[in-house]
């Protein structure tokens, strides 16, 4: 059906796809996965035919049926390629947000694709194919959809849009890349099952291009895994995942946090004692942080004259508390509060009601995205040393010479796993990986006893991904911290917690040890979430 | 409904302050009306007379009242400088009545001008590869904004009515008498009001479609199959038009204030003339007049302008 052979893609004369070659064979879904620069988008776009004009295509050809697409040394066909893109292949893209026009309704935006390939409809008829299509990929309101603007829409219903434009001329060949990844969980899994559903039904071949292994599992027959734009390993779902060749693809399945291999944590075990069963009788520890009876809201609406503002309450009736050196872990799904909730507890927002008592001094926090978090006109070691010098300007008892400042930044440098000269180095220059290392240098160079982390490993690849997790448990034990480490991704949250607490729409459903919660959830909604990976 | 509702009474606002302003300013400036209407050779009665005929003994406030009063019945006061016949000055309302047309013309033309030209060329010109057109466009625009819209005028004219001779310079016929042949009249002058403008929107229309083109949308929009056109016009365009229309906004507000110098140039009788010497005559029935009416036509354009955004862009109305 679709042939790739030995294709390669250059960017000012960097390759980023290295004789690559590839075949999907009718009704078939390949998974690409990879790692953040392994050409896989590269890859994908290439044979959409919608890859940038600054590549050059230095060797290969792409076939789609008997037609050769595109062909190393010759210019692109646009013609040709526009009578195949989108009626007989068609792409879904990460973010449907941003992948849809904003200024026009999404059902003109469907129906777009009727005009451009079909001649013989009457617009009724569009009208018609549009709903049904939206109805198919379960938007049940399909009217009141049609008339909707993008950003009066939800994530999931922004992707179904972006499915049922996909999908409305019955393509051979579906690309989805990452189509999940801006989705919440719950949604995410409605998604995979929509894609398998539509596979099944259409017996369209899809390319399905994602960084999450799990995913690739649940969703495709072959993987094809990459790295640095070689093809490493490819295989049957089975033969990747449980039988891997190559090094690469089991260090990649490893780094996959999941619920079978919980790494052993200590702290939580350090200075227990053991009882005559040999149980281990949990130390009492003392509170680091109480929270009773907060709600947080904040206000709402335009600035204007005439009209009143409105009080949206975001966070109702939170009610915990953290113990000294416990990684707490919060869980729910975008917009249920969990960063409002952790931005009252840093005292960032002023609108609330209900106490909240912290036994240490001021609490920091790990941002999820490292590149947008860092100043990057300023070099690592001023910006490690930021911190106390404020913390010195608030309270003169943290007052620091500037020797004992930068020895203190060097010495955090080390403890985070980056030599010395990075000290002279500006963000810019580092990996995500790093960055991240910095931003959690930054936040625990004033010895904080409670650390907020707000999804800290959500924007990284898995095996770095991997790698922060083990640094943040490493320094949670040298450094005695507390951790409310917030995140979407719950065996991230199962690999980090000692106990866990799921928010729904602003509320706390469920709070608890984590194995406790893991094996016997009591709320509909924690079992869900569960469920859903 | 109710957003409109709000924008007109910030509209009635405006105008109020503006017109206390334009008021207190001829109260706090130099220069005697009585003394300019009757030379420094009149009889002090005489002045006495004038002052209580005009009204100019009575308190500010007592004045600023009758004379917002008058406004609002649609009595726009009378000039204190030009006279009807032998026994009634000008009413200002006469005064403006065949000059406003001239001015509103002008600043109409020219901006459909704007319109009509800028768009496609910033299209055109955020469409093209060819770095040679990317290059001469940049100087071409960038020597079109430079040049001053009177200089301009002169240029135009020598070229268009001294060579070609397509126009009279210095000629006019009044919209009464010939619809067409005035318009023909305004075309030049609105054409060098307009040439500055149109080399500053096309390459601002150009930016902001560069910058959009790099959007998820649009490569959306070609894994549809659309072609360049289609992704230009259909997609991009409206999109790249919203930062576009505040700055098309900010330039038709300053040509309606602005057109005075291009009707000097050209000889065209609008109120850019009559402001001018109203100001040096202290004829200040007309001076108010007139400011009043600049403003309010500034925050119509914007009036206009916001609602536009709000047409074009549905995330806006939505907030």
């Amino acid at each position: 059906m679709i042939k790739i052979e030995n294709l390669s893609v250059a960017f000012d004369g960097t390759e980023v796809v290295k004789k690559l070659s590839l075949t999907i064979a009718d009704g078939e879904i390949v998974g690409v996965v990879g790692e953040s620069g392994s050409g896989k988008s590269v890859t994908a776009l290439t044979m959409m035919g919608l890859v940038s004009e600054e590549a050059t295509i230095t060797s290969g050809k792409i076939w789609y049926d008997d037609t050769l697409l595109l062909e190393a040394g010759k210019p692109r066909d646009k013609a040709l390629y526009r009578s195949f893109q989108g009626s007989k292949m068609s792409m879904i893209f990460q973010e449907p947000m941003t992948s849809l026009n904003p200024t026009k309704r999404v059902g003109n935006q469907v129906e777009e694709m009727l005009k451009l390939h079909t001649t013989d409809l009457t617009a009724k008829q569009m009208k018609e194919k549009v709903l049904e299509a939206f109805l198919s990929v379960g938007l049940k309101d399909a009217e009141r959809v049609y008339e909707c603007y993008p950003h009066q829409l939800s994530g999931g219903m922004r992707q179904r849009v972006m499915i049922a434009m996909a999908i409305i001329l019955h393509p051979g060949l579906v690309v989805a890349d990452e189509p999940t990844t801006a989705l919440d969980v719950s949604v995410q899994s409605q998604i995979i099952r929509l894609l398998r559903k539509i596979n099944k039904e259409q017996k369209n071949s899809m390319l399905f291009i994602t960084h999450d292994l799990n995913l690739a599992k649940r969703l495709c027959n072959r993987v094809v895994v990459m790295k640095d734009g070689n093809v490493v390993e490819s295989g049957t779902v089975n033969e990747i995942f449980d039988h891997p060749k190559e090094e690469y693809t089991r260090k990649l399945i490893e780094a996959v946090p999941s619920r079978e291999k919980k790494m052993q944590r200590f702290s939580m075990n350090v200075g227990d004692i053991q009882n005559a069963n040999g149980q281990n009788m949990p130390l009492q520890r003392p509170d680091i942080l109480e929270v009773k009876d907060l709600n947080v809201s904040y206000m709402d609406g335009s600035n204007s004259l005439f009209s009143s503002k409105k009080k949206k309450q975001v966070v109702t009736g939170a009610t915990f508390t953290m113990k000294q050196g416990e990684i707490l872990g919060l869980v729910g799904e975008s917009g249920c509060g969990k960063t409002t909730l952790s931005k009252a507890i840093l005292g960032m927002n002023k609108d609330v009601e209900g106490s909240i008592i912290h036994h240490s001094n001021q609490p920091q926090m790990i941002f999820q995205d490292p590149y947008s978090s860092l100043n990057p006109a300023k070099t690592i070691g001023w910006l490690l040393q930021e911190p106390l010098r404020a913390a010195g300007l608030r309270d003169k008892q943290f007052e620091m010479t500037k020797a004992d400042r930068e020895a203190a930044a060097f010495d955090m440098l080390h403890k985070v796993g980056l030599s010395d000269k990075y000290f002279y180095r500006k963000s810019s220059q580092l990996s995500g990986g790093q960055r991240q290392r910095i931003s959690i240098a930054q936040a625990l160079i004033t010895r904080p006893g409670l650390v907020i982390a707000d999804e800290p490993v959500s924007a990284l690849d898995v095996t770095i991904q991997a790698q922060i997790m083990e640094l943040m448990r490493k320094l949670q034990e040298e450094m005695k911290l507390s951790f409310l480490f917030i995140s979407h991704d719950i065996n991230v949250i199962y690999q980090m917690s000692d106990r866990i607490m799921v928010m729904k729409e602003g509320r706390i459903v469920e709070i608890g040890e984590t194995q406790e919660i893991f094996d016997n959830p009591k709320e509909a909604y924690t079992k869900q979430l569960l469920a859903e990976v | 409904m109710k957003y409109i509702l709000k924008k007109i009474a910030t509209l009635i606002m405006t105008l109020f302050l503006v017109s206390v302003a334009a008021f207190v300013a001829f109260q706090i400036i130099p220069g005697d009306v009585v003394t300019s209407i009757l030379g420094t050779e009149a009889t002090e009665e005489r002045e006495e007379q004038l002052r209580e005929e005009l009204g100019l003994n009575d308190p500010p406030v007592t004045r600023y009242i009758n004379w917002v009063g008058d406004v609002v019945k649609g009595d726009l006061g009378e000039s204190y400088r030009f006279s009807k016949n032998m026994n009634e000055m000008m009413p200002v309302k006469e005064l403006i009545g065949d000059k406003l047309p001239v001015t509103l013309w002008l600043a109409a033309i020219a901006v459909v001008l704007i319109i009509v030209i800028s768009i496609p060329l910033g299209v055109f010109w955020a469409k093209s590869k060819s770095k040679v057109l990317d290059a001469v466009m940049g100087v071409l625009t960038q020597t079109a904004m430079a040049i001053p819209s009177f200089f301009l005028g002169i240029l135009v004219t020598y070229l268009f009515g001294i060579v070609f001779k397509w126009f009279t310079p210095g000629g006019y016929v009044s919209y009464q008498e010939n619809f067409w042949g005035f318009m023909g009249y305004l075309f030049f002058p609105a054409l060098s009001v307009a040439i500055p403008k149109i080399a500053m929107t096309a390459r601002f229309l150009r930016n902001s479609m560069i910058t959009e083109m790099k959007g998820d949308y649009v490569r959306t929009a070609y894994s549809k199959g659309c072609n360049d056109r289609r992704v230009m016009y259909l997609h991009v365009l409206r999109n790249a038009m919203m930062p576009v229309i505040t700055f098309l906004g900010m330039i038709i507000a300053e040509i309606v204030a602005g057109s005075i110098v291009v009707e000097q140039v050209f000889g065209l009788p609008g109120i850019g003339r009559l402001l001018i010497s109203s100001i040096s005559t202290r004829d200040f029935p007309v001076v108010q007049i007139l400011i009043l009416y600049i403003t309010f036509v500034v925050i119509f354009v914007y009036f206009l302008v916001d609602i536009l955004y709000r047409v074009i862009d549905p995330r806006i109305s939505n907030k």
